[in-house]
């Protein structure tokens, strides 16, 4: 590689901040809004999904969430191509600690492998930092179930509701309005929603727009981790009278 | 400025190497840590971001990190370095055991990750760790209590009592003006709480709190500990303030409250 | 039970001098679980050929608060396999600050996972492993059973080498999976007593420790 390029790496500015890291951020809250919030007895992550033609073929790929493992999900912000690199990480590192212990891999740890590859790029050569956000939800027998979030820098924190992308301000600030200790899965299910039918930028909401996913227990006491169908969004978004009316004729 | 300062590894006309220098202000942004050498105990204090309500106060990444059994470090500056350097540090700690069978001695791992911050100053395209570091223990059947500190460039050295991070240069004058010499358990604790509550004015609960002693395990302060000290330091202070008003006849001081709510949503 | 280490192509070999192999035959390794804890025993000769050279051997690491690994075999396989894998644990450890450890099982799939890695490679560590652990969370006792092969069984007491022969009887009739501490030293008593009375090795007595809720002891009455 020529001198010229990895030369452009991240260096610290003369007040000691990293700008390469900055602007990373700075894509990152150009992006969908994605939002997590803990219930007592599970998880829920909703994101929003920025859809940019008529054209695109929806329901083939989740966009915005992402199984991880067997106990844990995340949520992704900012540019999708890195994401997939971090993800795919992810799966391995999880896959090989199964491998090596034959037990799960608590969740901390795991985010802490990812934060530890994404700090990698922040301070060797020719390198620019990932462009994405992540957050978190899974569960391990160490700390029950538990809801994270990651940056660009590498930083990680442990969250009982959080947001990140686009009008993530607002989003937080919303969350902090609405969040209530030990709320249950399916109340969380309905802040979750509230909340993104109000920082999204489009008036309705559709199954289109959103993705859903859910960590929970089942009835045995087994987790299950769940990415809703379109289906299901648009049964939750009727339930709260978000959705607008069935008119296939109109535009969204 | 010119590129000197874009480039990596390199001096400008005038021999600084201005990225490690930008390094120290990365340290200087991040929260204080403080390090106190007492007669046979060694003690870590830190200021700790108070938490935002809606995070998660189980798992937040702690500022003070076991290296080894008898090894504890606190760093001042960015998180993720540090939790690169911290485990280089843990992973040369058992390497060191299992090729000599001793445990590390705390010069020699500190000399270690000054070695690994010095050696991101000078190789081609990695930019300097932006961390400070103070490290405490007891070399193995010593009863000598240690602290050192490392910086940036690679710098190390030994210290009675030191700071580092923000307001660094004020809590070490603090500690230079009240250090003593073979203080005991108490009086060594009692310090490292009473010179970081001259950056902290938010109290116990913004200070964490490590004590080592020969050959046990690290023991973390509880919080309704670490108030019994701020407590105690309190009385004093108001006892120490009420008879200088006393003298010079009433001019108290008040508005801490604000400037403590406004620290605390900084994060 | 047909272990490799006890077939008749290792102990005499043809030149009638004693194969370094069927050394680890003539080392003891017992573990016996029970209701709370798990006792882990091993001989405390060093053997070599037909020399004892050591009497007041340690055949176990302590990998966490909670696992400890007794081990037989190749003399310089055996530290230097369970010294690694004592790093590698506490690393571990470490990594979290100490607030999570390895449970016994992670560690048990962990050190099989290594042993199966090293059998594969040029030089494989010729080492059988007993590993006892408690788990604290969980509050069970585990013990684990494995080969030179990393064979690897989760069992309620087990022995390695000749004692084998002499102790699994005595266990299959008397072991009990809720037995208290007492009950279970009594039984390592009666498979000592058998190896005495039966064996016709020298092992110069066992070193005893047992692992539960409160950590790793060992018993001095032995």
């Amino acid at each position: 590689m020529s001198r010229r390029y990895d030369s452009r790496t991240t260096i610290f500015s003369p007040e000691g901040r990293l700008y390469q890291v900055e602007y990373a951020l700075e894509a990152i809250s150009h992006a969908g809004t994605a939002l997590g919030i803990l219930a007592k007895d599970g998880i829920v992550l909703a994101a929003e999904k920025k859809v940019t033609s008529k054209l695109l073929e929806q329901d083939t790929s989740a966009e915005k969430l992402y199984i991880l493992n067997d106990n844990m999900i995340c949520a992704v912000a900012g540019m999708t191509a890195d994401a997939n690199i971090l993800i795919n990480y992810a799966r391995r590192a999880a896959q090989n600690y199964l491998y090596t212990y034959n037990e799960d891999i608590p969740c901390e740890q795991l985010v802490k492998r990812l934060c530890d590859l994404k700090q990698g790029y922040t301070q060797h050569g020719g390198l620019r930092p990932f462009g994405v956000s992540f957050i978190y939800a899974g569960y391990d027998s160490h700390r029950q179930f538990q809801l994270y979030q990651s940056n660009p820098s590498g930083n990680y924190g442990g969250w009982k509701a959080t947001s990140v992308g686009a009008n993530n301000a607002s989003a937080q600030a919303l969350l902090k309005q609405d969040y209530k200790e030990d709320c249950t899965l399916q109340e969380a299910c309905a802040t979750a929603v509230k909340i993104l039918s109000k920082t999204m930028d489009s008036t309705t909401l559709t199954s289109e727009k959103i993705e859903f996913a859910t960590v929970g227990k089942t009835e045995s006491g087994e987790i299950y981790h769940h990415l809703w169908t379109a289906d299901e969004i648009t049964a939750l978004l009727k339930e709260h009278k978000l959705g607008k009316e069935e008119d296939p004729e109109q535009d969204s | 400025m010119g590129s000197y300062d874009r480039a990596l590894s390199v001096h400008s006309p005038d021999g600084h190497v201005f990225q490690v220098e930008y390094a120290l202000e990365a340290v200087k942004r991040g929260t204080c840590a403080v390090g106190v050498k007492g007669s046979d105990i060694v003690v870590l204090g830190c200021e700790k971001r108070s938490a935002v309500k809606l995070q998660d106060t189980r798992i937040t990444p702690s500022k003070i990190g076991l290296v080894d059994n008898h090894v504890c470090l606190a760093f001042a500056g960015l998180n993720a370095d540090a939790r690169i350097l911290i485990d280089r540090a843990r992973v040369e700690a058992q390497s060191h055991r299992l090729t000599v069978e001793d445990p590390v001695t705390i010069e020699y791992i500190t000399k270690y990750i000054a070695g690994v911050q010095q050696r991101y100053t000078q190789s081609g395209g990695v930019r300097p760790f932006g961390i400070s570091t103070l490290i405490i223990g007891f070399d193995p059947n010593d009863k000598t209590p240690r602290l050192y500190q490392t910086e940036p460039s690679g710098i190390f050295s030994a210290w009675k009592a030191n700071a580092i991070g923000r307001s660094s240069k004020t809590v070490r004058e603090f500690l230079e003006r009240n250090y003593k010499e073979d203080m005991n358990r108490e009086e060594t604790i009692k310090l490292a709480v009473k010179s970081l509550l001259e950056v902290v004015q938010t109290g116990a609960k913004n200070i964490e709190i490590a004590i080592m002693a020969p050959g046990k395990p690290i023991e973390m302060m509880p919080v309704d500990d670490i108030e019994e000290y701020v407590k105690v330091i309190e009385e004093e202070k108001k006892e120490e303030a009420a008879k200088k008003t006393q003298r010079r006849g009433g001019a108290g001081s008040g508005g801490s409250g604000l400037t403590s709510t406004l620290l605390s949503q900084r994060t | 039970m047909a272990h490799g280490i006890m077939d008749g192509t290792d102990g005499w070999g043809t030149g009638g001098c004693l194969s370094r192999l069927s050394d680890s035959g003539r080392e003891v390794l017992l573990g016996i679980t029970g209701k709370d804890f798990t006792i882990i025993a091993a001989s405390k000769a060093a053997v070599r050929g037909i020399t004892i050279l050591k009497a007041e051997d340690d055949k176990t690491r302590a990998l966490n608060q909670h696992t400890l690994m007794a081990y037989s075999g190749e003399a310089g396989d055996t530290v230097q396999f369970a010294e690694y894998i004592q790093a590698n644990v506490a690393l571990y450890g470490m990594r979290t600050n100490l607030t999570q450890e390895l449970s016994p099982p992670a560690v048990a799939n962990f050190v099989r996972n290594q042993l199966a890695t090293s059998l594969r490679s040029r030089n494989a560590k010729h080492v059988n492993l007993l590993i006892g652990g408690f788990d604290p969370v969980k509050k069970t006792p585990h013990l684990y059973w494995m080969d030179y092969l990393a064979a690897k069984a989760e069992v309620p007491y087990a022995a390695h080498g000749y004692a084998a022969y002499y102790c699994l009887s005595i266990l299959d009739k008397h072991h009990h999976p809720d037995i208290d501490l007492e009950k279970g030293k009594e039984l390592l008593k009666m498979c000592i007593g058998e190896l005495r009375h039966r064996m016709p090795i020298e092992f110069k007595g066992m070193r005893v420790k047992v692992v539960s809720a409160e950590g790793i002891t060992e018993l001095e009455e032995f």
